[in-house]
């Protein structure tokens, strides 16, 4: 019954949406257009020289009339006509547009009641009106001919007017078109081209087609079974992972969605790289429109579809086995957290093939992303997408702050819980009080989007900058999100192979507390130039030199921790001390960017771009490449390739100081970031680093490679091979069903009389 | 110059050197975060160096006396005064760091009003070009020849009083710019000199230069906050000329 209700109020919710959808208004949008027979005639000798500039089309002005496919007799379309492109490329605006466009069969008429498009009186043409001046784009009616058999020939003319002075500088084209009655017999032309998404859509289903029939074929030919038995057999392999509520196995797909998030915002970073190899004119590789949408996708992909993921893949795996629990405290809730991820991330690429994803910087700031001049709809998939991603994250800051609250073994109070899980616990903690805030946020900026409301609309009266507010309201504390789990990791990670306890373990307790709690009063350093409150400004000043303190205790106690040691140096611990490095670099420059005069100059500029990518790859993605090599063998129960995870250590390590080290110089020369192209004087610097960034990305085929080989060829784990402390390494690798066959109980050093 | 020397010398923006005279050369912000950045920097290097020289584990080595043991929370180790040690001097440091950014911040935060200026400038930025507006009673300079065409007698055409990704002004003047924005969120940065401001739509916000600071030259102006399609060519050169 309940079931049953449920259908038809989603499938009430789905025509609703529907609804909503198709009554969205699409926007259309153009001194008094040709109106007497002379011009008109002119115009059609010697084309659109009515501003008398320029006798000559020019190119790159693009008209653009758009037709249907062909035409019923006497039936009525809407036709519309744009023009971008071309030296004056601005948006709608006071005079920056007029056209002029002629059927030769067939009648033109304006809409009803259109203000933009006139019909001259005893003419056949249609041009714009006064009010239509200011638009770039119109709309108007076309009555098919009585015959259908056919053709009726368009000419259209667009202006590219500059709204300034007069008619100097002003440009214009022309476009000739022939539309085809239904039943025209039409000449065989060759194909039309097909646009790149089309392309890649068809390239991929031939490769999956291909792929499957070689695969389903050669198990039919070799095992000799029937299609249907082969295809019941994959079923079977796949069914449990998409019905599982096992917290290890949505951990593992968590970790590898994360990973394949990674792969696919890598290339994105590398296309980025390949554009700023040299500089570059608007389309010569990405036009500045796709790299705006290249460099939109690849940080919103790399924070929230691959450092979280990724991040929360371990905790789902590592938490429960930590604390000694069986399971998540709400393990359907937490397969429903991992089922939006991938859903979201889909909808926020399906922007690729609607002409153009996202291009409003993972920010997203408004007025920009609410207004008409971001790409449409990329940008509403974007926004759809996010909702899904923080809903995601909400529900799993619940289920996390309740299994560890709630679920710990005998023995497992709370300080003594591995760092790991105390950082988890803080993560989730900040996760819960930030992401519904951006998710909100998000919410105001679908609706601004999409309904016409007016939260963003600086025109109505809006606060300009309400969206930094929220934004970074929850940005700040996301990277603290991305941050303190790989403290958790290193510490677990550097106590391990030091063979000894951590130092001050209650003092990186509060560190990471003190941390979590800062990084809510912090968040307006990253409005230092933006207009807000100067002294709002300068307490978050204060407030962010002062988180320099709990991280460089943290640093301190791991070094601490080291020294007087018996270190053993296998993969995960280098990669540990790789990122200790890394990270105080990208700690040291935070600094620099937290005093305002240096930020000032510093600020959305390459010297940034620098410091968060030292202290997100190299701080949290390098301690969690080291927590998949220590913890691949509790997962898999195989250990993985030693030489192979140092070759991978040693090229990651200087290849990506080889890319992001320079940024730092190219940063304090003055190149802003998101910037398609650069100042030539640059280029030698720019080079150097297109070059590191793709010699890193292709060493993390050492990475792939190894895991794959491992999983088949490594040596057994057995339960704890790396003499770890904590309660994950009590149980066998990989864990049975249930985790635990017997809830274990911590003990304490102390009292075994150590 | 060599790719080496690229990353190893970089420019300051000119108003770095020189605050306003309050805080240049070694005792000023950039020389007081570069020495500390390498200070800090160095001292984990070199620990960690020194760790991994004299703490490695060797084959025989007996295990440490409180070496971890499976299933067992290991002992408290710790060490009050050091852990507040390395809690105060960070502490001193940023509190450090912080106070010489003071009057750096004193200097470009305070603006000075409209009639203490030599020059007040409207800054309109658009989707995608820089509109620079002189006040009414201007009068250009003869030796402004920067900005703007000029007919066949050198007589400039474009307004002087308005003119468009081009800005001239005067050396030894305290310049005003009132910055505003008719779409979207841009950013005013003048790259050499350092100068950096959000121009937000419905909100004049302001910076000045005073221009007896820099070297008369050209001048780079970008935009830095992201504005759309062109926002990467969204640039204007500022001149400052000499005047008699």
């Amino acid at each position: 019954m309940i079931t049953n209700n449920l259908r038809k109020l989603s499938i009430g919710f789905l025509v609703a949406i529907l609804i909503a959808i198709s009554a969205f208004p699409t926007a259309n949008s153009l001194p008094t257009g040709i109106t007497d027979e002379n011009t008109t005639n002119a115009v059609i000798a010697n084309g659109c020289n009515c501003h008398n500039t320029n006798t000559e089309a020019t190119a790159s002005v693009i008209v653009n009339l758009t037709l249907p496919e062909n035409f019923t007799s006497g039936e009525t379309y809407t036709l519309t006509l744009n023009i971008s492109g071309g030296p004056n490329d601005l948006i709608d605006g006071d005079n920056r547009g007029g056209f002029f466009v002629m059927a030769s069969d067939g009648e033109l008429s304006p809409i009803a009641n259109d203000t933009h498009v006139q019909r001259p009186f005893g003419l056949t043409h249609l041009t714009h009106t006064a009010e239509g001046n200011d638009y770039r784009e119109w709309n108007f009616e076309w009555t098919a001919p009585d015959k259908q058999d056919i053709s009726v020939e368009f000419v259209a003319y667009g202006n590219s007017v500059n709204g300034a002075d007069g008619s100097q500088n002003d440009y214009w084209n022309k476009q000739a078109t022939t539309l085809y009655g239904v039943d025209a017999v039409v000449e065989v032309e060759a194909h039309e081209d097909l646009s790149g998404p089309q392309k890649l859509i068809y390239a991929f289903a031939i490769i999956t087609v291909t792929l499957g029939v070689v695969v389903i074929g050669n198990q039919m030919v070799t095992k000799d079974q029937a299609f249907e038995d082969v295809l019941k057999g994959y079923w079977k392999a796949i069914y449990p992972w998409l019905t599982t509520t096992d917290h290890k196995y949505v951990g593992i797909m968590y970790i590898c969605t994360g990973f394949g998030w990674f792969f696919v915002g890598g290339i994105l970073g590398l296309l980025i790289r390949w554009q700023l190899m040299e500089p570059r004119i608007d389309g010569d590789f990405l036009t500045y429109e796709e790299y705006n949408s290249t460099f939109t996708m690849h940080g919103t992909t790399m924070i929230f579809m691959a450092a979280m993921p990724i991040i929360f893949g371990f905790a789902n795996y590592l938490i429960p086995l930590q604390i000694g629990a069986r399971d998540l405290a709400f393990p359907r809730l937490n397969a429903l957290s991992y089922w939006l991820l991938p859903t979201g991330g889909i909808v926020i690429y399906m922007g690729y093939f609607t002409g153009g994803a996202g291009d409003v910087g993972w920010t997203g700031y408004t007025p920009y992303s609410s207004g008409d001049s971001a790409t449409t709809p990329g940008t509403d998939f974007w926004v759809a997408g996010q909702i899904m991603l923080g809903a995601s994250s909400t529900l799993t800051a619940i289920n996390f702050l309740v299994t560890i609250l709630r679920m710990r073994a005998p023995g497992v109070t709370m300080m003594k819980l591995p760092l790991f899980a105390w950082s988890i616990l803080i993560t989730v903690f900040l996760l819960l009080l930030s992401i519904p805030v951006f998710t909100v946020a998000i919410i105001l900026l679908m609706a601004d989007r999409t309904f016409g409301t007016l939260y963003f609309n600086v025109d109505a009266g809006a606060d300009p900058i309400l969206w930094q507010h929220l934004f970074w309201y929850f940005g700040h504390p996301e990277v603290y999100i991305v941050i303190l789990p790989a403290f958790g990791v290193l510490s677990e990670i550097i106590t391990t192979f030091s063979r000894r306890p951590i130092f001050g373990y209650t003092s990186m307790v509060y560190a990471m507390a003190t941390i979590g709690i800062i990084s809510f009063i912090v968040y307006g350093h990253h409005m230092f130039t933006s207009g807000a409150d100067p002294l709002f400004r300068f307490i978050v000043m204060l407030t962010t030199m002062l988180v320099a303190v709990p991280t460089g205790i943290k640093i301190f106690n791991w070094l601490a921790t080291m020294t007087g040691g018996s270190i053993v140096l296998k993969t995960p611990m280098i990669f540990a001390l790789g990122t200790i490095i890394t990270f105080t670099i990208g700690g040291i420059t935070g600094i620099v960017l937290a005093s305002i005069p240096m930020d000032i100059a510093l600020h959305d500029g390459y010297f940034v771009v620098a410091h968060f990518h030292y202290v997100l790859v190299g701080g949290t993605l390098f301690s969690f490449i080291g927590g998949v090599y220590y913890w691949f063998p509790k997962m898999t129960g195989k250990m993985m390739d030693e030489k192979l995870g140092l070759l991978h250590f040693a090229t990651t390590f200087i290849f990506f100081n080889a890319a992001f080290y320079p940024m730092h110089n190219v940063g304090l020369a003055g190149m802003p970031r998101r910037y398609a192209t650069y100042d030539a004087s640059l280029t030698e610097l720019n080079e150097f680093i297109s070059i590191g960034a793709m010699l890193f990305g292709i060493v993390q085929l050492i990475f792939v490679y190894n895991v794959l080989y491992s999983y088949k060829n490594g040596e057994e784990a057995g339960n704890d091979p790396w003499n770890g402390w904590s309660l994950e390494w009590t149980t066998s690798s990989p864990p049975p069903h249930n985790s635990f066959t017997k809830i274990p109980t911590l003990k304490v050093a102390e009292e075994e009389g150590q | 110059m060599s790719l080496i020397e690229d990353l190893i010398f970089f420019d300051n923006p000119s108003l770095w050197n020189d605050f306003g005279g309050t805080s240049s050369g070694l005792g000023g912000i950039v020389w007081q975060m570069f020495i500390w950045s390498v200070i800090v920097g160095l001292l984990v290097i070199i620990w960690l160096a020194y760790i991994l020289v004299y703490y490695r584990h060797n084959d025989g080595d007996p295990d440490p006396k409180d070496v971890l043991k499976l299933g067992v929370f290991p002992k408290e180790r710790g060490n009050t005064m050091i852990e507040l040690a390395w809690t105060i001097a960070p502490l001193l440091l940023v509190t450090w760091l912080t106070i010489i950014s003071l009057a750096p911040l004193n200097y470009l935060w305070d603006v000075p009003d409209e009639n203490e200026t030599d020059l007040t400038i409207e800054v309109i930025a658009s989707q995608w070009q820089w509109e620079f507006v002189m006040p009414s009673n201007y009068i250009m300079p003869a030796e402004f020849t920067k900005c703007g065409s000029f007919d066949s007698n050198g007589t400039q055409l474009q307004n002087e009083h308005v003119t468009y990704n081009c800005l001239e002004i005067p050396h030894n003047s305290i310049v005003r710019f009132n910055i505003n924005s008719l779409d979207v969120l841009h950013a005013f940065y003048i790259v050499e000199i350092g100068i950096k401001q959000d121009v937000v739509p419905n909100l004049q916000t302001l910076a000045w230069l005073d221009t007896s600071t820099v070297t008369p030259g050209e001048y780079n102006i970008y935009c830095a906050e992201m504005c759309g399609k062109s926002h990467s060519v969204m640039l204007a050169k500022l001149y400052i000329t000499e005047v008699a």
